[in-house]
């Protein structure tokens, strides 16, 4: 009870002095501190671990066995083309891959305060409801980017260090010179960004309205895998155009002859109206809570 | 022209007709009262008597349903400008250690008090354990870190829910040493605690509630003066002359209780009683305090309002 009692030896600071700061300012912080919290936990490492390694893995294991994915869409030229390892990993992630990779932390993000009880923590602080949304909303933004950017590179990398750069050939048949390929590939891994974002939109929703992880995680997931489902349905179109699970897909047209890039507009358009409803949704949800147990 | 007349300052917490519902269940029901800055004030009721829900209102962690909750002059939930403490048990991040998560809440402060951190963590004797995980805290710990954490802010009104549960009795010392403090420079302290000896040691004024009702808002003194004499459990050599000795000196009651006495009386008059007890050569094997004055009147106001309830259900 030394220095602070001396410290309180005086009066307190004015209110005025105490009122928030910008709310950029506030998000920043917030931001810094949840990205800090998300490089503590296991989960995250885990996520970094598998997105840096899986590929290796996957590849080397194909070497091994010399059994193709031929199911896959450019399964059969895993061993002929180092670039088909990156679009094999991109369509076996479509399914449930790249909404667990994504929800891991969308889902837990917020039901991690009600987990902890830090809600009453946080909020009795000087950040506003709006600028912890805000941040751990960019946190998770920042996370799915840097998740996918890892996963790109080394299914990348995997495919050309173990196949090496051989011309890849496309879906009309047509040969793609190693330099277009690279561009290819990679143009094709950023379409699936805008659904891994609404996914991540998805998991954030979850997680604030059941306040627990295991149904923001999980929750996403099936939902991932419903949606997969949803697409097989044969007469149902427009139902099958506006399904998540859908726009994974829009990189095929990137590989036919002539190419097709219809369906990214689509990919974006959709993603965008997920990530808007539910993101919008899971602000209002939160905003009016009641913070009776965290 | 200028006037040196100075602005009152507003009451540090004022709450005006609140009621909560959770469902189907009233939390608190037209509660007001206030508290002036300066003052420490006990907030006191039984469990489910609404503490929590009220100080989760000053928080601005929960919305009224109906009323108006001001803290420092202003609306609770537009923010805690100048207020800081803890509701229920202090809570924080388990994989980060007690230095990261003060200064984590520093920095949600915008800054204010993250130079503070070693400080607030030595003023509540964490600092041989502020880089160990907050995970590995016992209960005690984590209430000590939530103080450190409240005192980061140098808060104009600090509210503590029973800040000193879990803590060893040297620990419950400094705490109170703390809130002495605290008081002394003007700050303003709202105490929420089961502990009645510890309300009447530190606080001058008191609410307390039942059932989401308030049943007493006001002085200390006041209470106490309204208060029935305290009780106390006798043990002698001869019950029966113990009772006829109690029926003849004014102010004191006995009645039985079990295989003892209960003794009603101010401490005059249990003395005088005692003596006498003594003189008739009735031997006192055993008295000890069953309640204090305050814990007395305690009992009483929330047994009323029980009866309220009751026949408000029926």
């Amino acid at each position: 009870m030394t220095d602070t009692l001396a410290r309180l030896e005086t009066a307190p600071a004015p209110v005025a002095e105490l009122t928030r700061r910008p709310f950029t300012h506030s998000t920043a912080i917030v931001l810094g501190w949840e990205l800090e919290k998300l490089t503590a936990q296991l989960r995250t490492r885990g996520a970094f671990a598998v997105a840096l390694l899986g590929p290796f893995a996957f590849v080397l294991s194909v070497s091994a066995s010399g059994t193709l994915p031929a199911d896959t869409l450019f399964g059969r030229y895993v061993l002929t083309s180092g670039f088909a390892t990156p679009l094999v990993v991109l369509g076996f992630a479509a399914s449930w891959g790249f909404p667990l990779l994504t929800c891991v932390v969308a889902g837990d993000i917020f039901s991690a305060e009600d987990h902890h009880g830090t809600w009453k923590t946080l909020l009795t602080r000087s950040c506003s409801r709006a600028s912890i949304f805000t941040g751990k909303a960019l946190a998770v933004v920042v996370y799915t980017v840097s998740v996918l950017a890892v996963l790109t590179c080394s299914s990348l990398a995997a495919g050309l260090v173990v196949e090496g750069k051989q011309p890849l050939i496309g879906l009309s048949g047509n040969l793609i010179a190693s330099g277009r390929a690279t561009e290819l590939v990679l143009l094709a891994w950023l379409t699936v960004l805008p659904p891994a974002l609404a996914f991540a939109a998805i998991g954030m929703l979850a997680s604030i309205v059941s306040r627990n992880s295991l149904v923001g995680i999980l929750g996403s997931v099936a939902l991932g895998l419903a949606m997969q489902f949803g697409g097989l349905i044969d007469g149902a179109e427009p139902l099958r155009r506006g399904l998540l699970g859908t726009q994974f897909l829009a990189w095929h047209g990137l590989f036919e002859e002539p190419g097709y890039t219809g369906a990214i507009t689509e990919d974006v358009l959709v993603s965008a109206a997920y990530l808007a409803v539910c993101g919008t949704a899971a602000w209002l949800v939160l905003r009016r809570r009641d913070i009776t147990g965290g | 022209m200028t006037t040196t007349d100075s602005v009152p300052s507003p009451p540090a917490l004022d709450l005006t007709a609140v009621s909560k519902r959770f469902g189907s269940v009233t939390a608190l029901r037209d509660i007001t009262f206030s508290v002036a800055q300066g003052e420490v004030h006990g907030l006191l009721g039984p469990n489910g008597a609404g503490k929590s829900t009220l100080l989760r209102l000053l928080f601005g962690l929960v919305r009224t349903d109906h009323g108006d909750v001001r803290t420092l002059g202003r609306d609770a939930h537009a923010g805690q400008h100048g207020v800081a403490g803890f509701v229920d048990m202090p809570s924080f991040y388990p994989y980060f250690t007690a230095r990261k998560n003060l200064q984590l809440l520093g920095d949600y402060d915008g800054g204010h008090g993250r130079e503070h951190v070693e400080e607030a963590l030595a003023t509540v004797g964490l600092a041989d354990r502020s880089r160990h995980k907050v995970g590995t805290y016992s209960t005690g710990m984590r209430q000590r870190l939530g103080i450190a954490a409240a005192l980061l802010r140098d808060p104009q009104l600090l509210i503590l829910d029973e800040p000193t549960s879990g803590i060893d009795p040297s620990g419950v010392h400094e705490v109170h040493e703390l809130i002495d403090h605290l008081a002394a420079t003007g700050r303003t302290v709202l105490l929420s605690s089961h502990d009645m000896s510890e309300v009447e040691r530190l606080c001058g004024s008191v609410t307390i509630l039942n059932h989401g009702r308030l049943v007493y808002s006001g002085c200390l003194e006041s209470l106490r003066q309204a208060a029935p004499a305290p009780s106390f459990n006798l043990r002698t050599a001869d019950d029966a002359v113990a009772r006829e000795v109690g029926d003849v000196i004014p102010g004191v009651q006995v009645d039985a209780a079990g295989e003892g006495l209960v003794v009603y009386a101010q401490s005059t008059e249990l003395d005088a009683f005692v003596l006498t007890l003594a003189a008739r050569g009735v031997a006192v094997r055993g008295l000890t305090r069953r309640d204090t004055a305050l814990e007395a009147l305690f009992l009483r106001l929330t047994a009323e309002t029980e009866d309220d309830v009751e026949e408000d259900a029926a």
